[in-house]
């Protein structure tokens, strides 16, 4: 009777045992950081001696000073991620339906440039998107961009820059979900008289949501919180919040700001997120 | 088991337009035939079964008529319209897919209605059709749930709805009873049956089970590297295979090389000398040499110096096995051959291993096969 009573025991715990090194993980490295973040957001002083004031303060200076940076934040990001889709499923789709046993190479083919240090392949598109550039000069001659029109140290170029750095991991889960659609309901769905078009938007595409959700959300988490991309292809001009977070928590020295700017920006993702998440209903699709 | 002559089969042909039919059908992937200058017919109202182990091409001759894949050549024919080259959503038959394929993201009335809704049928129509057909299929109740929610016979029934309500010209079932288990296979063979009969469309069966084939279709064409081995009644193609792979195919055969002594009056000889009688007419005229077979369960054993009358071959009792509504025996004959021979328990007497037996059937249940 007791050890029985000891081996139930034992059975119970050994869910949470195995829960514990994930979950020590995320205690330290993700639980304690986010309420240091909001601890040291609500502090106030001058550099190095911050104290804890509640100094709320630092959270307006979002509206006040930084409104312009949180807006192209989310200008930027959202828009790449949107534009990332449309490049990303077609692309997943053409691999995914069509790639046939050039299927794994099309995907290294994806991946290779991701080889290639990040801001190396960020400083490359100043090249491609440069004054004299081939971008440039062909826009120009089709009238596409005025005689002295430009894209680098512009929008265009910060989003062109995102939206490229970010497209493996938009294609990549599309390209999954699509993969692993059995072929046979699209025949079924031809079957029923659905026209291949239809056949996509009434079965493929909403097969497909799960991967699509996903691809956005790994897009556009980081993408919101970019800062490279506008530093190396923008202006000022073209500055993001995360530009903002990184000069006060790496030159100006402006810990609580930062911060506050830091937990805002956490919070206006999640903000968009959750109805999203709701919107597409993903967790109906996992049949 | 109803079953329907030949004779018949060919008048209903002149009377009305095949509901089905293929003409001189090849199908080819890459250097493989998967089909071989298939023709067919099937008329109106059939149950037909397309019979045949893996790769025989039966799937993809029901894959044709469904215009999953176009032939590389011949011709196909719905009703008489040539369909070749007509694709799956512009044709007027539906598919019950093997592993029934239902939308997963959809519920099971929105399954159902799926086709209808496609061909722009109003909205009181469809919903009219939906839960008709539901309770054809005893799945009243089930409307808001989704495939994944519901057990393999209920997805099945779902599939056959979906198919069904369009009032297809021609139903194609690909191996539909493949998932489930064998009592449910049981009752939905006969549930299959029942609605065949109910809804009067032509159902052309995909299988590779002999037994479901014989229970439903009223034609079987038994399929075998992509070509027709033979084409008839469940019993025709039982009693007279005519070939050697239907023979084996189809239940179990005893098949024997024969001399032919006197063809047109159907005598043959076997090596030992013993002659044996077949049907006249059966044995192809001017060979020296066939094939004959006999069904174990025609045979009757009995002793030595019996009077008796029939086709008899001589041998001894290898191996006896009683399982409760036969006793299966396996006899070495005088030619040295194997026979396998299946007696209803009616006699209390059983041979035992090592008893002489002559073995005894009538010759009408002689069959020669190429």
């Amino acid at each position: 009777m007791t050890t029985t009573a000891a081996v139930t025991g034992r059975r119970r715990w050994v869910p949470y045992l195995l829960m514990a090194p994930g979950g020590l993980w995320l205690l330290i490295f993700y639980f304690v950081p986010i309420a240091r973040l909001v601890e040291v957001s609500l502090q106030s002083g001058i550099f190095p001696r911050y104290r804890f004031t509640w100094e709320v303060g630092n959270y307006l200076r979002l509206f006040t000073d930084f409104l312009p940076h949180l807006q192209r934040s989310l200008l930027y990001g959202l828009g790449a991620t949107l534009i990332g889709l449309l490049i990303a499923y077609p692309l997943a789709y053409g691999i995914a339906f069509r790639g046939g046993r050039y299927k794994n190479l099309l995907l290294v083919l994806l991946l290779m440039p991701f080889l290639m240090p990040f801001l190396l392949r960020t400083l490359s598109w100043r090249i491609i998107l440069a004054d004299n550039g081939p971008v440039v000069e062909a826009l120009r001659t089709v009238g596409l961009l005025g005689a002295d029109g430009r894209l680098l140290a512009t929008g265009v170029a910060v989003v062109a820059g995102i939206t490229y750095n970010f497209l493996p991991f938009t294609t990549l889960p599309i390209y999954v979900s699509l993969e692993k659609i059995d072929r046979s309901l699209i025949e079924a769905a031809n079957d029923l008289y659905a026209s291949p078009v239809v056949a996509f938007w009434k079965v493929t595409f909403p097969l497909s949501m799960p991967g699509v959700v996903a691809g956005s959300l790994l897009t556009g988490i980081p993408a919101i919180g970019d800062y490279v991309n506008a530093e190396l292809l923008g202006t000022p001009e073209q500055y993001m919040l995360g530009n903002v977070i990184q000069s006060r928590f790496l030159r100006v020295l402006d810990y609580p700001s930062a911060a506050a700017l830091s937990f805002s920006l956490m919070l206006a993702i999640l903000l968009i997120l959750i109805p999203y998440i709701r919107a597409t209903g993903t967790e109906d699709l996992v049949a | 088991m109803r079953s329907v002559p030949e004779e018949l089969v060919t008048t209903a042909g002149i009377e009305a337009v095949p509901a089905v039919r293929l003409d001189h059908v090849t199908k080819k992937f890459g250097d493989f035939t998967a089909v071989d200058d298939i023709s067919l017919e099937v008329g109106e109202n059939r149950f037909f079964a397309l019979l045949g182990p893996s790769g025989c091409g039966k799937t993809t001759t029901l894959r044709i008529i469904g215009g999953f894949e176009e032939p590389t050549a011949g011709v196909v024919y719905l009703h008489g319209d040539d369909v070749t080259g007509l694709k799956p959503y512009r044709r007027p038959v539906n598919t019950v897919f093997q592993s029934y394929a239902l939308f997963p993201h959809l519920t099971v009335w929105e399954n159902v209605a799926f086709g209808l809704r496609r061909r722009r049928f109003d909205d009181a129509e469809i919903r009219r059709r939906v839960a008709e057909m539901l309770e054809l299929v005893q799945l009243t109740g089930r409307e808001n749930q989704k495939p994944g929610q519901l057990s393999g016979g209920q997805q099945q029934r779902v599939a056959l709805a979906r198919a069904l309500i369009n009032h297809p010209r021609v139903l194609l079932l690909d191996e539909p009873l493949g998932a489930l288990d064998l009592k449910l296979r049981k009752e939905m063979q006969i549930e299959l049956k029942r609605i065949q009969q109910e809804v009067g469309i032509t159902f052309i069966h995909v299988t590779h089970d002999q037994e479901e084939a014989m229970t439903m279709a009223d034609t079987i064409a038994v399929m075998n590297h992509g070509r027709i081995e033979r084409l008839g009644s469940p019993t025709e193609i039982y009693e007279d295979p005519k070939t050697e792979f239907t023979a084996s195919f189809l239940g179990a055969s005893n098949l024997m090389e024969v001399q032919v002594v006197d063809g047109s009056a159907g005598r043959v000889a076997l090596p030992g000398g013993d002659e044996l009688r077949v049907p006249a007419g059966r044995l192809p005229a001017g060979e020296r040499k066939a094939k004959v077979g006999v069904r174990p369960e025609k045979i009757r054993l009995v002793e030595p110096g019996s009077a008796v009358q029939g086709n008899t071959v001589t041998g001894r009792v290898v191996d006896a096995s009683f399982i409760g509504v036969s006793t299966h025996y396996l006899v070495k004959t005088a030619p040295g051959q194997e026979m396998a021979v299946t007696v209803q328990n009616l006699e209390d007497h059983r041979f035992r291993p090592g008893d002489d037996v002559v073995c005894v059937w009538n010759p009408e249940h002689t069959f020669v096969v190429r």
